[in-house]
């Protein structure tokens, strides 16, 4: 008689209670499955939205622009600092930045206007690759703009369609332009959606009598080399002027962003407690139960050890079936995560700190995101399931068999 | 395995004394019992309720340990093995006989009396022709896949007394074996357990209070508060 054959018995000799540990174990795992790849997936997202979409890795600016972002405070030697960034190894892309107002037809908003080099950018931000309708700029077509979806709703436009800007050039003169829609972006993040009206540099620099520099130095750090790392080496590139990663630009978010991983812990712990909670009451109940017959089996022979290896067998057993199930449910919730995500928002979605907040959290599911929640459940089961299965191995016989 | 060593006995019991604690009250459940129990014997232990028959078993059986005095087994002293070597000595020298059978209920009649072999790493095949011939012995042909619940009183304690002797111990302690049981199942019980002793020569110890035990067994030795009243030998 093999020991996992009488464990495997013990554990269907009472069937209802196998199955409820087992259901809030694999429902448990599925849960932190589940979860663990919508947090990645969140967080990824988060990510991608700051540093690909939004901000990037640090931005640089001239000093007093953040405190009073005006056309006239800009970096004058802004080709010098890109020069000698590019040849440090770091990624950037200068932009120029300015509001006015934006019309066709009948309609006006709002404009936030960015003038930028096409193909410089696009190393270093997706915006360009986030072009829903028509194209993304082209630097020999300095009359086109690539505009927001809201904005283009706003306006009534379409790609093909006329927008007409309207500003304040550097000179005092009234900058008034207009340009052809190239591109219609999809969406990117609150500031850009609403008004957002991308220009090439010379456009820009035309409509604003702007002749050099920049507002804005956006850099992309290698990925061998840490944020602080980063601003360490940028700050004599860039001396005189104010360099910012994005933990310093967009705190908030940054601790968020912790908090997030952090949060995700605690709810590993919460959960998984409550399932070790649930198994070392069945074990319990499973071992006081049997006190007698675990008794007799040690008056046979049985070791302390092969009581405890039982015990273990049994609870082995339970946790193989649970986390089959469990892997087994969380393919088509993962499936299902991943294509339509969960709704963790109200329509138009949340902006913090100017950053778009994802409405919609799809999961990002990895090797570790399904490892992970398997590994803490065994950790968390191996503890709970220790206690009765050495209570159970170390009982004395004649005080077992007595037990009633 | 053998039935018995060659020589020298199988239980000897050295002024045994067990004291329990009841709350504030101190029971003497043995005082000063010397005990010889010698191979091929087959003997009872009666006497009232409370004068450390079951007590004397357990300590025999190696279950519990005495407050003051030694046990041996086929000359070793209980008291200083280890848990691993008490578990190994019940496994392979002691067989148990329990009042309320106690078989294992997730395992069938085979299983069950082939568990003591399996613990001593016997391999299938060979356990199984064993178990196989001893259920045959003990009556319980065609039974050998039913599971306790599926066995009457009677059948369930034979698939005991096979558990028991499977592994050929040196000795079998039976407490009360037949308490549970009706007087024809009991004879039954009773003429299987002197047949595998005059036949097989494996040594039993009763405790016991039933007196077709008493009347069947070849040493009566009755205890009265702990100790031994009177100890009667009726070989031949």
């Amino acid at each position: 008689m093999k020991l996992s054959r009488m464990a495997w018995r013990n554990v269907w000799r009472n069937s209802r209670r196998s199955w409820v540990t087992i259901c809030a174990m694999s429902i448990g795992l599925l849960v932190m499955i589940e979860y663990a790849g919508l947090v990645r997936g969140y967080l990824q997202q988060m990510e991608r939205q700051i540093l690909e979409v939004e901000i990037g890795d640090v931005q640089i600016h001239a000093k007093g622009y953040r405190d009073d972002p005006s056309l006239f405070i800009r970096m004058s030697d802004s080709d010098a600092v890109v020069t000698a960034l590019e040849a440090a190894g770091f990624k950037v892309s200068p932009r120029l930045l300015g509001a006015g107002l934006a019309a066709a037809a009948d309609n006006s908003s709002g404009a936030m206007l960015l003038g930028l080099d096409p193909k410089r950018d696009a190393a270093v931000s997706k915006v360009s690759q986030m072009v829903a309708k028509g194209q993304w700029l082209d630097a020999t077509k300095p009359g086109e703009a690539v505009i927001g979806r809201w904005l283009a709703r706003t306006l009534e436009l379409t790609v093909g369609g006329e927008i007409v800007v309207l500003s304040q050039a550097a000179d005092g003169s009234t900058a008034n332009e207009v340009y052809k829609i190239r591109g219609i972006l999809g969406s990117v993040g609150h500031g850009i959606d609403r008004g957002g009206v991308f220009l090439t540099s010379d456009a820009f620099r035309e409509l604003m009598s702007l002749p050099k520099g920049a507002h804005r130095i956006i850099v992309r750090i290698p990925t061998d080399m840490s944020l602080s790392q980063a601003e360490l080496a940028l700050k004599p590139l860039a001396a005189g002027h104010e360099v910012k990663t994005w933990k310093a630009l967009l705190p908030v978010l940054a601790q968020m962003f912790e908090a997030t991983q952090g949060a995700m812990t605690i709810m590993f712990l919460i959960i998984f407690v409550a399932v070790g909670i649930v198994l070392l009451n069945t074990m319990l109940m499973a071992v006081f139960e049997r006190v007698q017959e675990i008794g007799i089996l040690k008056a046979l022979g049985f070791s302390p050890f092969s009581v405890l290896r039982l015990i273990f067998i049994e609870s082995g057993i339970q946790t193989a079936i649970s986390v089959a199930i469990g892997v087994l449910l969380s393919i088509p919730a993962t499936w299902y995560m991943t294509e339509h995500g969960l709704e963790m928002g109200p329509e138009g979605g949340i902006s913090l700190q100017g950053v778009a907040l994802a409405r919609v959290w799809y999961a990002a599911p990895s090797v570790d995101t399904l490892l992970l929640p398997i590994f803490v459940l065994l950790f968390v089961i191996f503890f709970a399931v220790l206690y009765p299965a050495v209570k159970a191995a170390v009982i004395r016989p004649v005080e077992a068999i007595r037990h009633r | 395995m053998s039935t018995a060593t060659a020589s020298g006995p199988i239980v000897a019991l050295k002024n045994v004394t067990k004291t329990y604690q009841q709350g504030a009250i101190e029971v003497h459940a043995l005082r000063g019992l010397d005990l010889v129990i010698e191979p091929g014997e087959f003997t009872a232990i009666s006497g009232p309720s409370g004068s450390g028959k079951s007590t004397a078993l357990n300590l025999i059986g190696g279950l519990d340990t005495p407050t003051g005095g030694s046990v041996q087994v086929e000359g070793h002293d209980l008291g200083a093995l280890g848990r691993k070597a008490l578990s190994d000595l019940r496994r392979d020298r002691i067989g148990f006989v329990f009042q309320a059978y106690n078989l294992v209920p997730v395992l069938t009649a085979a299983e069950n009396a082939e568990m003591v072999l399996a613990l001593q790493g016997v391999d299938d095949k060979t356990r199984r022709a064993k178990v196989t011939a001893l259920l045959d012995q003990v009556g319980l042909q065609g039974l050998a896949d039913r599971r306790p619940d599926e066995l009457s009183g009677g059948q369930q304690q034979r698939v005991a007394i096979a558990r028991a002797i499977a592994a050929q111990p040196a000795i079998v302690l039976a407490d009360e074996p037949t308490a549970n049981v009706d007087s024809a199942t009991a004879e039954m019980l009773l003429d299987l357990m002197e047949r595998l002793n005059q036949d097989l020569g494996v040594t039993f110890l009763f405790s016991t209070h039933d007196p077709r035990v008493m009347a069947r067994a070849k040493r009566l030795i009755n205890l009265v508060d702990g100790k031994v009243d009177s100890d009667e030998r009726r070989d031949g």
